[in-house]
């Protein structure tokens, strides 16, 4: 693919994370190694909890690895910056400022002058479609207007790359859809770099050029698949089916991992009802459904 | 104003009006509405209720201001320095216990019978509500909004100013609008024990003279100036961020 001759724009190298919690410390991540190249579009698949957040953080430089390195361009990621903008499950807008402020928040920092901002976020404003709304506080936007506020207010601060954090998992499945249209038209016409981490093995192959699959804690890299589909795509397509049928496949087993161990926790913890219902399903999962 | 609301006042007032005529006790204890209107803008006329009003809220600006800046600056230090919060949060959260007038003698004795010793006290009154509420506000403050303002390249002052302060800011004001309800209380307190010049004076100068017009007036205008200020300074504010952040019922 054309993504193999581009320069390797992210690198993630041995890279592990431990928080020191009430019992002990919890590894998130061990041993996680990655390549993003420039212009790719990686979705990250994996069980809940994982450390799909956590490794996002880490690639933002909002949190520091316990061991190993993260490089971007060659460069260790020491710190947040506006080359690494990221896009949060909820979509941490400003309510204090309207929608064109939250937007030319970046720039502002940046000391982009007052004229010159306003263009630029009306210009990713209309990007997403919502230059209508340039005046509007956050609040009286639906969830799917605040992720495009949020994405366009990630746009104008010109990143290389954008990390986003499940940033569709809260919406309705049409909003979601056409979200996905336009998230893919503006990639295509960017060319950012993308890491996309996302629950829905459809979403992530429906997006990414590849999916990396995580395994469950602690989170290690299990396998890359290649999405050589043509594009736009649609979550509906029926060329996704092999793919997402080998990611599931692959992501099966984590996700029982996971539900047998909060299983072992439950009964451990005299919650038997609820022990019944995740024994039920992990025993579906496992006869493959 | 709505129209219940001026029916009740014109009743009141004339309720008033009647019950002083009725003559069941003397002016000197009890005066009519005409006669405080007529005080009150003499009062006015002449210029002494109007160097008091100027008098004390000049005192209370400048006590004021001082402890909205005073009050921020110590409430963000408190909300973001573990160690601070431990210490000086809580010996904030004992003094706020105390009335800031009780704060009087110990002044008088530092300061002496000065203009200082009173803007002491009005301070006293407001520096710790208001920092109080700060601290409360940045420790409410949503981690995700820090994150968001830092990969945008907010660090250092800029981002206590665009985004700790900001998302701080409807927690500090019902900090600011106690403080200044503290401060008025405070200085009035103060103006009364002691203090040449102000409402206060005013209102024990008409104590003295036996002038219950004069006392009654000057009441009013301390009314006056609270409601004011807080229907027309801070419900607004209030207002405003309430739209803003789409807090409205
Ligand atoms: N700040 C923290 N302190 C302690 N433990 C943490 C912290 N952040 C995450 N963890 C732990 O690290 C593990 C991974 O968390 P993370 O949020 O990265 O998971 P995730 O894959 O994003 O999950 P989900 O899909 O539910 O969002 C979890 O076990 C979590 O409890
Ligand atoms: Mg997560």
């Amino acid at each position: 693919m054309v993504e193999r001759r581009r320069p390797v724009k992210l690198v993630l190298r041995n890279v592990s994370k431990a928080f020191a919690g009430r019992n002990g410390s919890v590894t998130a991540l061990e041993d996680v190694s990655l390549e993003v190249r420039q212009g790719e579009f990686v979705c990250l698949v994996g069980p809940s909890g994982c450390g799909k957040s956590t490794l996002l953080n880490l690639i933002a430089g909002l949190e520091r690895p316990s061991r190993g390195e993260i490089l971007m361009d060659g460069r260790p990621v020491t710190g947040p910056a506006p080359e690494r903008m990221v896009l949060f499950q909820e979509s941490a807008l400003f309510p204090w400022l309207n929608v064109v402020h939250n937007v030319e928040f970046g720039l502002k920092q940046k000391g982009v002058p007052a004229r010159v901002r306003r263009e630029i976020a009306l210009y990713y404003l209309e990007m997403v479609h919502l230059r209508k709304f340039a005046g509007a506080y956050v609040h009286e936007l639906s969830g799917g207007m605040k992720q495009r506020v949020a994405l366009a207010r990630a746009l104008a601060a010109d990143p290389d790359v954008l990390l986003m954090d499940e940033p569709f998992a809260a919406l309705d499945a049409q909003t979601r859809d056409i979200l996905h249209a336009e998230l893919q038209e503006i990639w295509a016409a960017t060319r950012k770099t993308v890491v996309f981490i996302t629950h829905n093995v459809r979403e992530a192959v429906c997006l990414g050029d590849r999916v990396v699959v995580l395994t469950y804690r602690p989170g290690r890299v299990k396998a890359h698949c290649e999405v050589a589909l043509p594009r736009p795509r649609q979550i509906e397509d029926e060329g996704l089916l092999a793919v997402v049928a080998e990611v599931t496949a692959s992501l099966r087993g984590e996700v029982m991992k996971a539900l047998n161990e909060e299983l072992n926790e439950r009964v451990e913890g005299h919650e038997p009802a609820k022990a019944g219902v995740l024994r039920r399903a992990v025993g579906a999962l496992g006869s493959g459904r | 104003m709505n129209l219940r609301r001026l029916v009740f006042f014109g009743a009141l007032l004339g309720l008033w009006e009647a019950a002083a005529r009725a003559g069941f006790w003397p002016p000197y204890i009890f005066p009519s509405f005409s006669s405080v209107s007529r005080t009150l803008l003499a009062g006015l006329w002449d210029g002494s209720i109007v160097l008091g009003v100027v008098v004390s809220l000049r005192r209370i600006l400048l006590a004021y201001s001082f402890s909205a800046v005073v009050g921020t600056i110590l409430g963000l230090a408190l909300g973001r320095i573990k160690a601070l919060e431990d210490t000086v949060g809580s010996l904030a959260l004992g003094l706020q216990t105390l009335p800031s007038i009780c704060w009087l003698p110990l002044a008088l004795l530092w300061f002496g019978l000065s203009e200082q010793a009173i803007l002491f006290v009005t301070v006293m009154g407001a520096v710790l509500s208001i920092t109080i509420a700060t601290e409360a506000g940045v420790r409410s403050l949503p981690p995700i909004y820090l994150r968001a303002g830092r990969t945008m390249g907010a660090r250092g002052l800029a981002l206590y100013r665009d985004v700790i302060l900001p998302a701080a800011f409807p927690y500090m004001v019902s900090g600011l609008k106690q403080g200044w309800s503290f401060a008025w209380r405070s200085l009035m307190a103060g103006e009364l024990l002691y203090v040449n010049l102000g409402l206060g004076q005013l209102l024990m100068m008409g104590r003295e003279l036996n002038d219950m017009g004069q006392v009654v007036a000057v009441m009013l205008v301390i009314i006056g100036i609270g409601v004011v200020v807080d229907r027309g300074i801070f419900a607004r504010i209030e207002q405003r961020i309430r739209s803003k952040w789409g807090l409205l019922a």
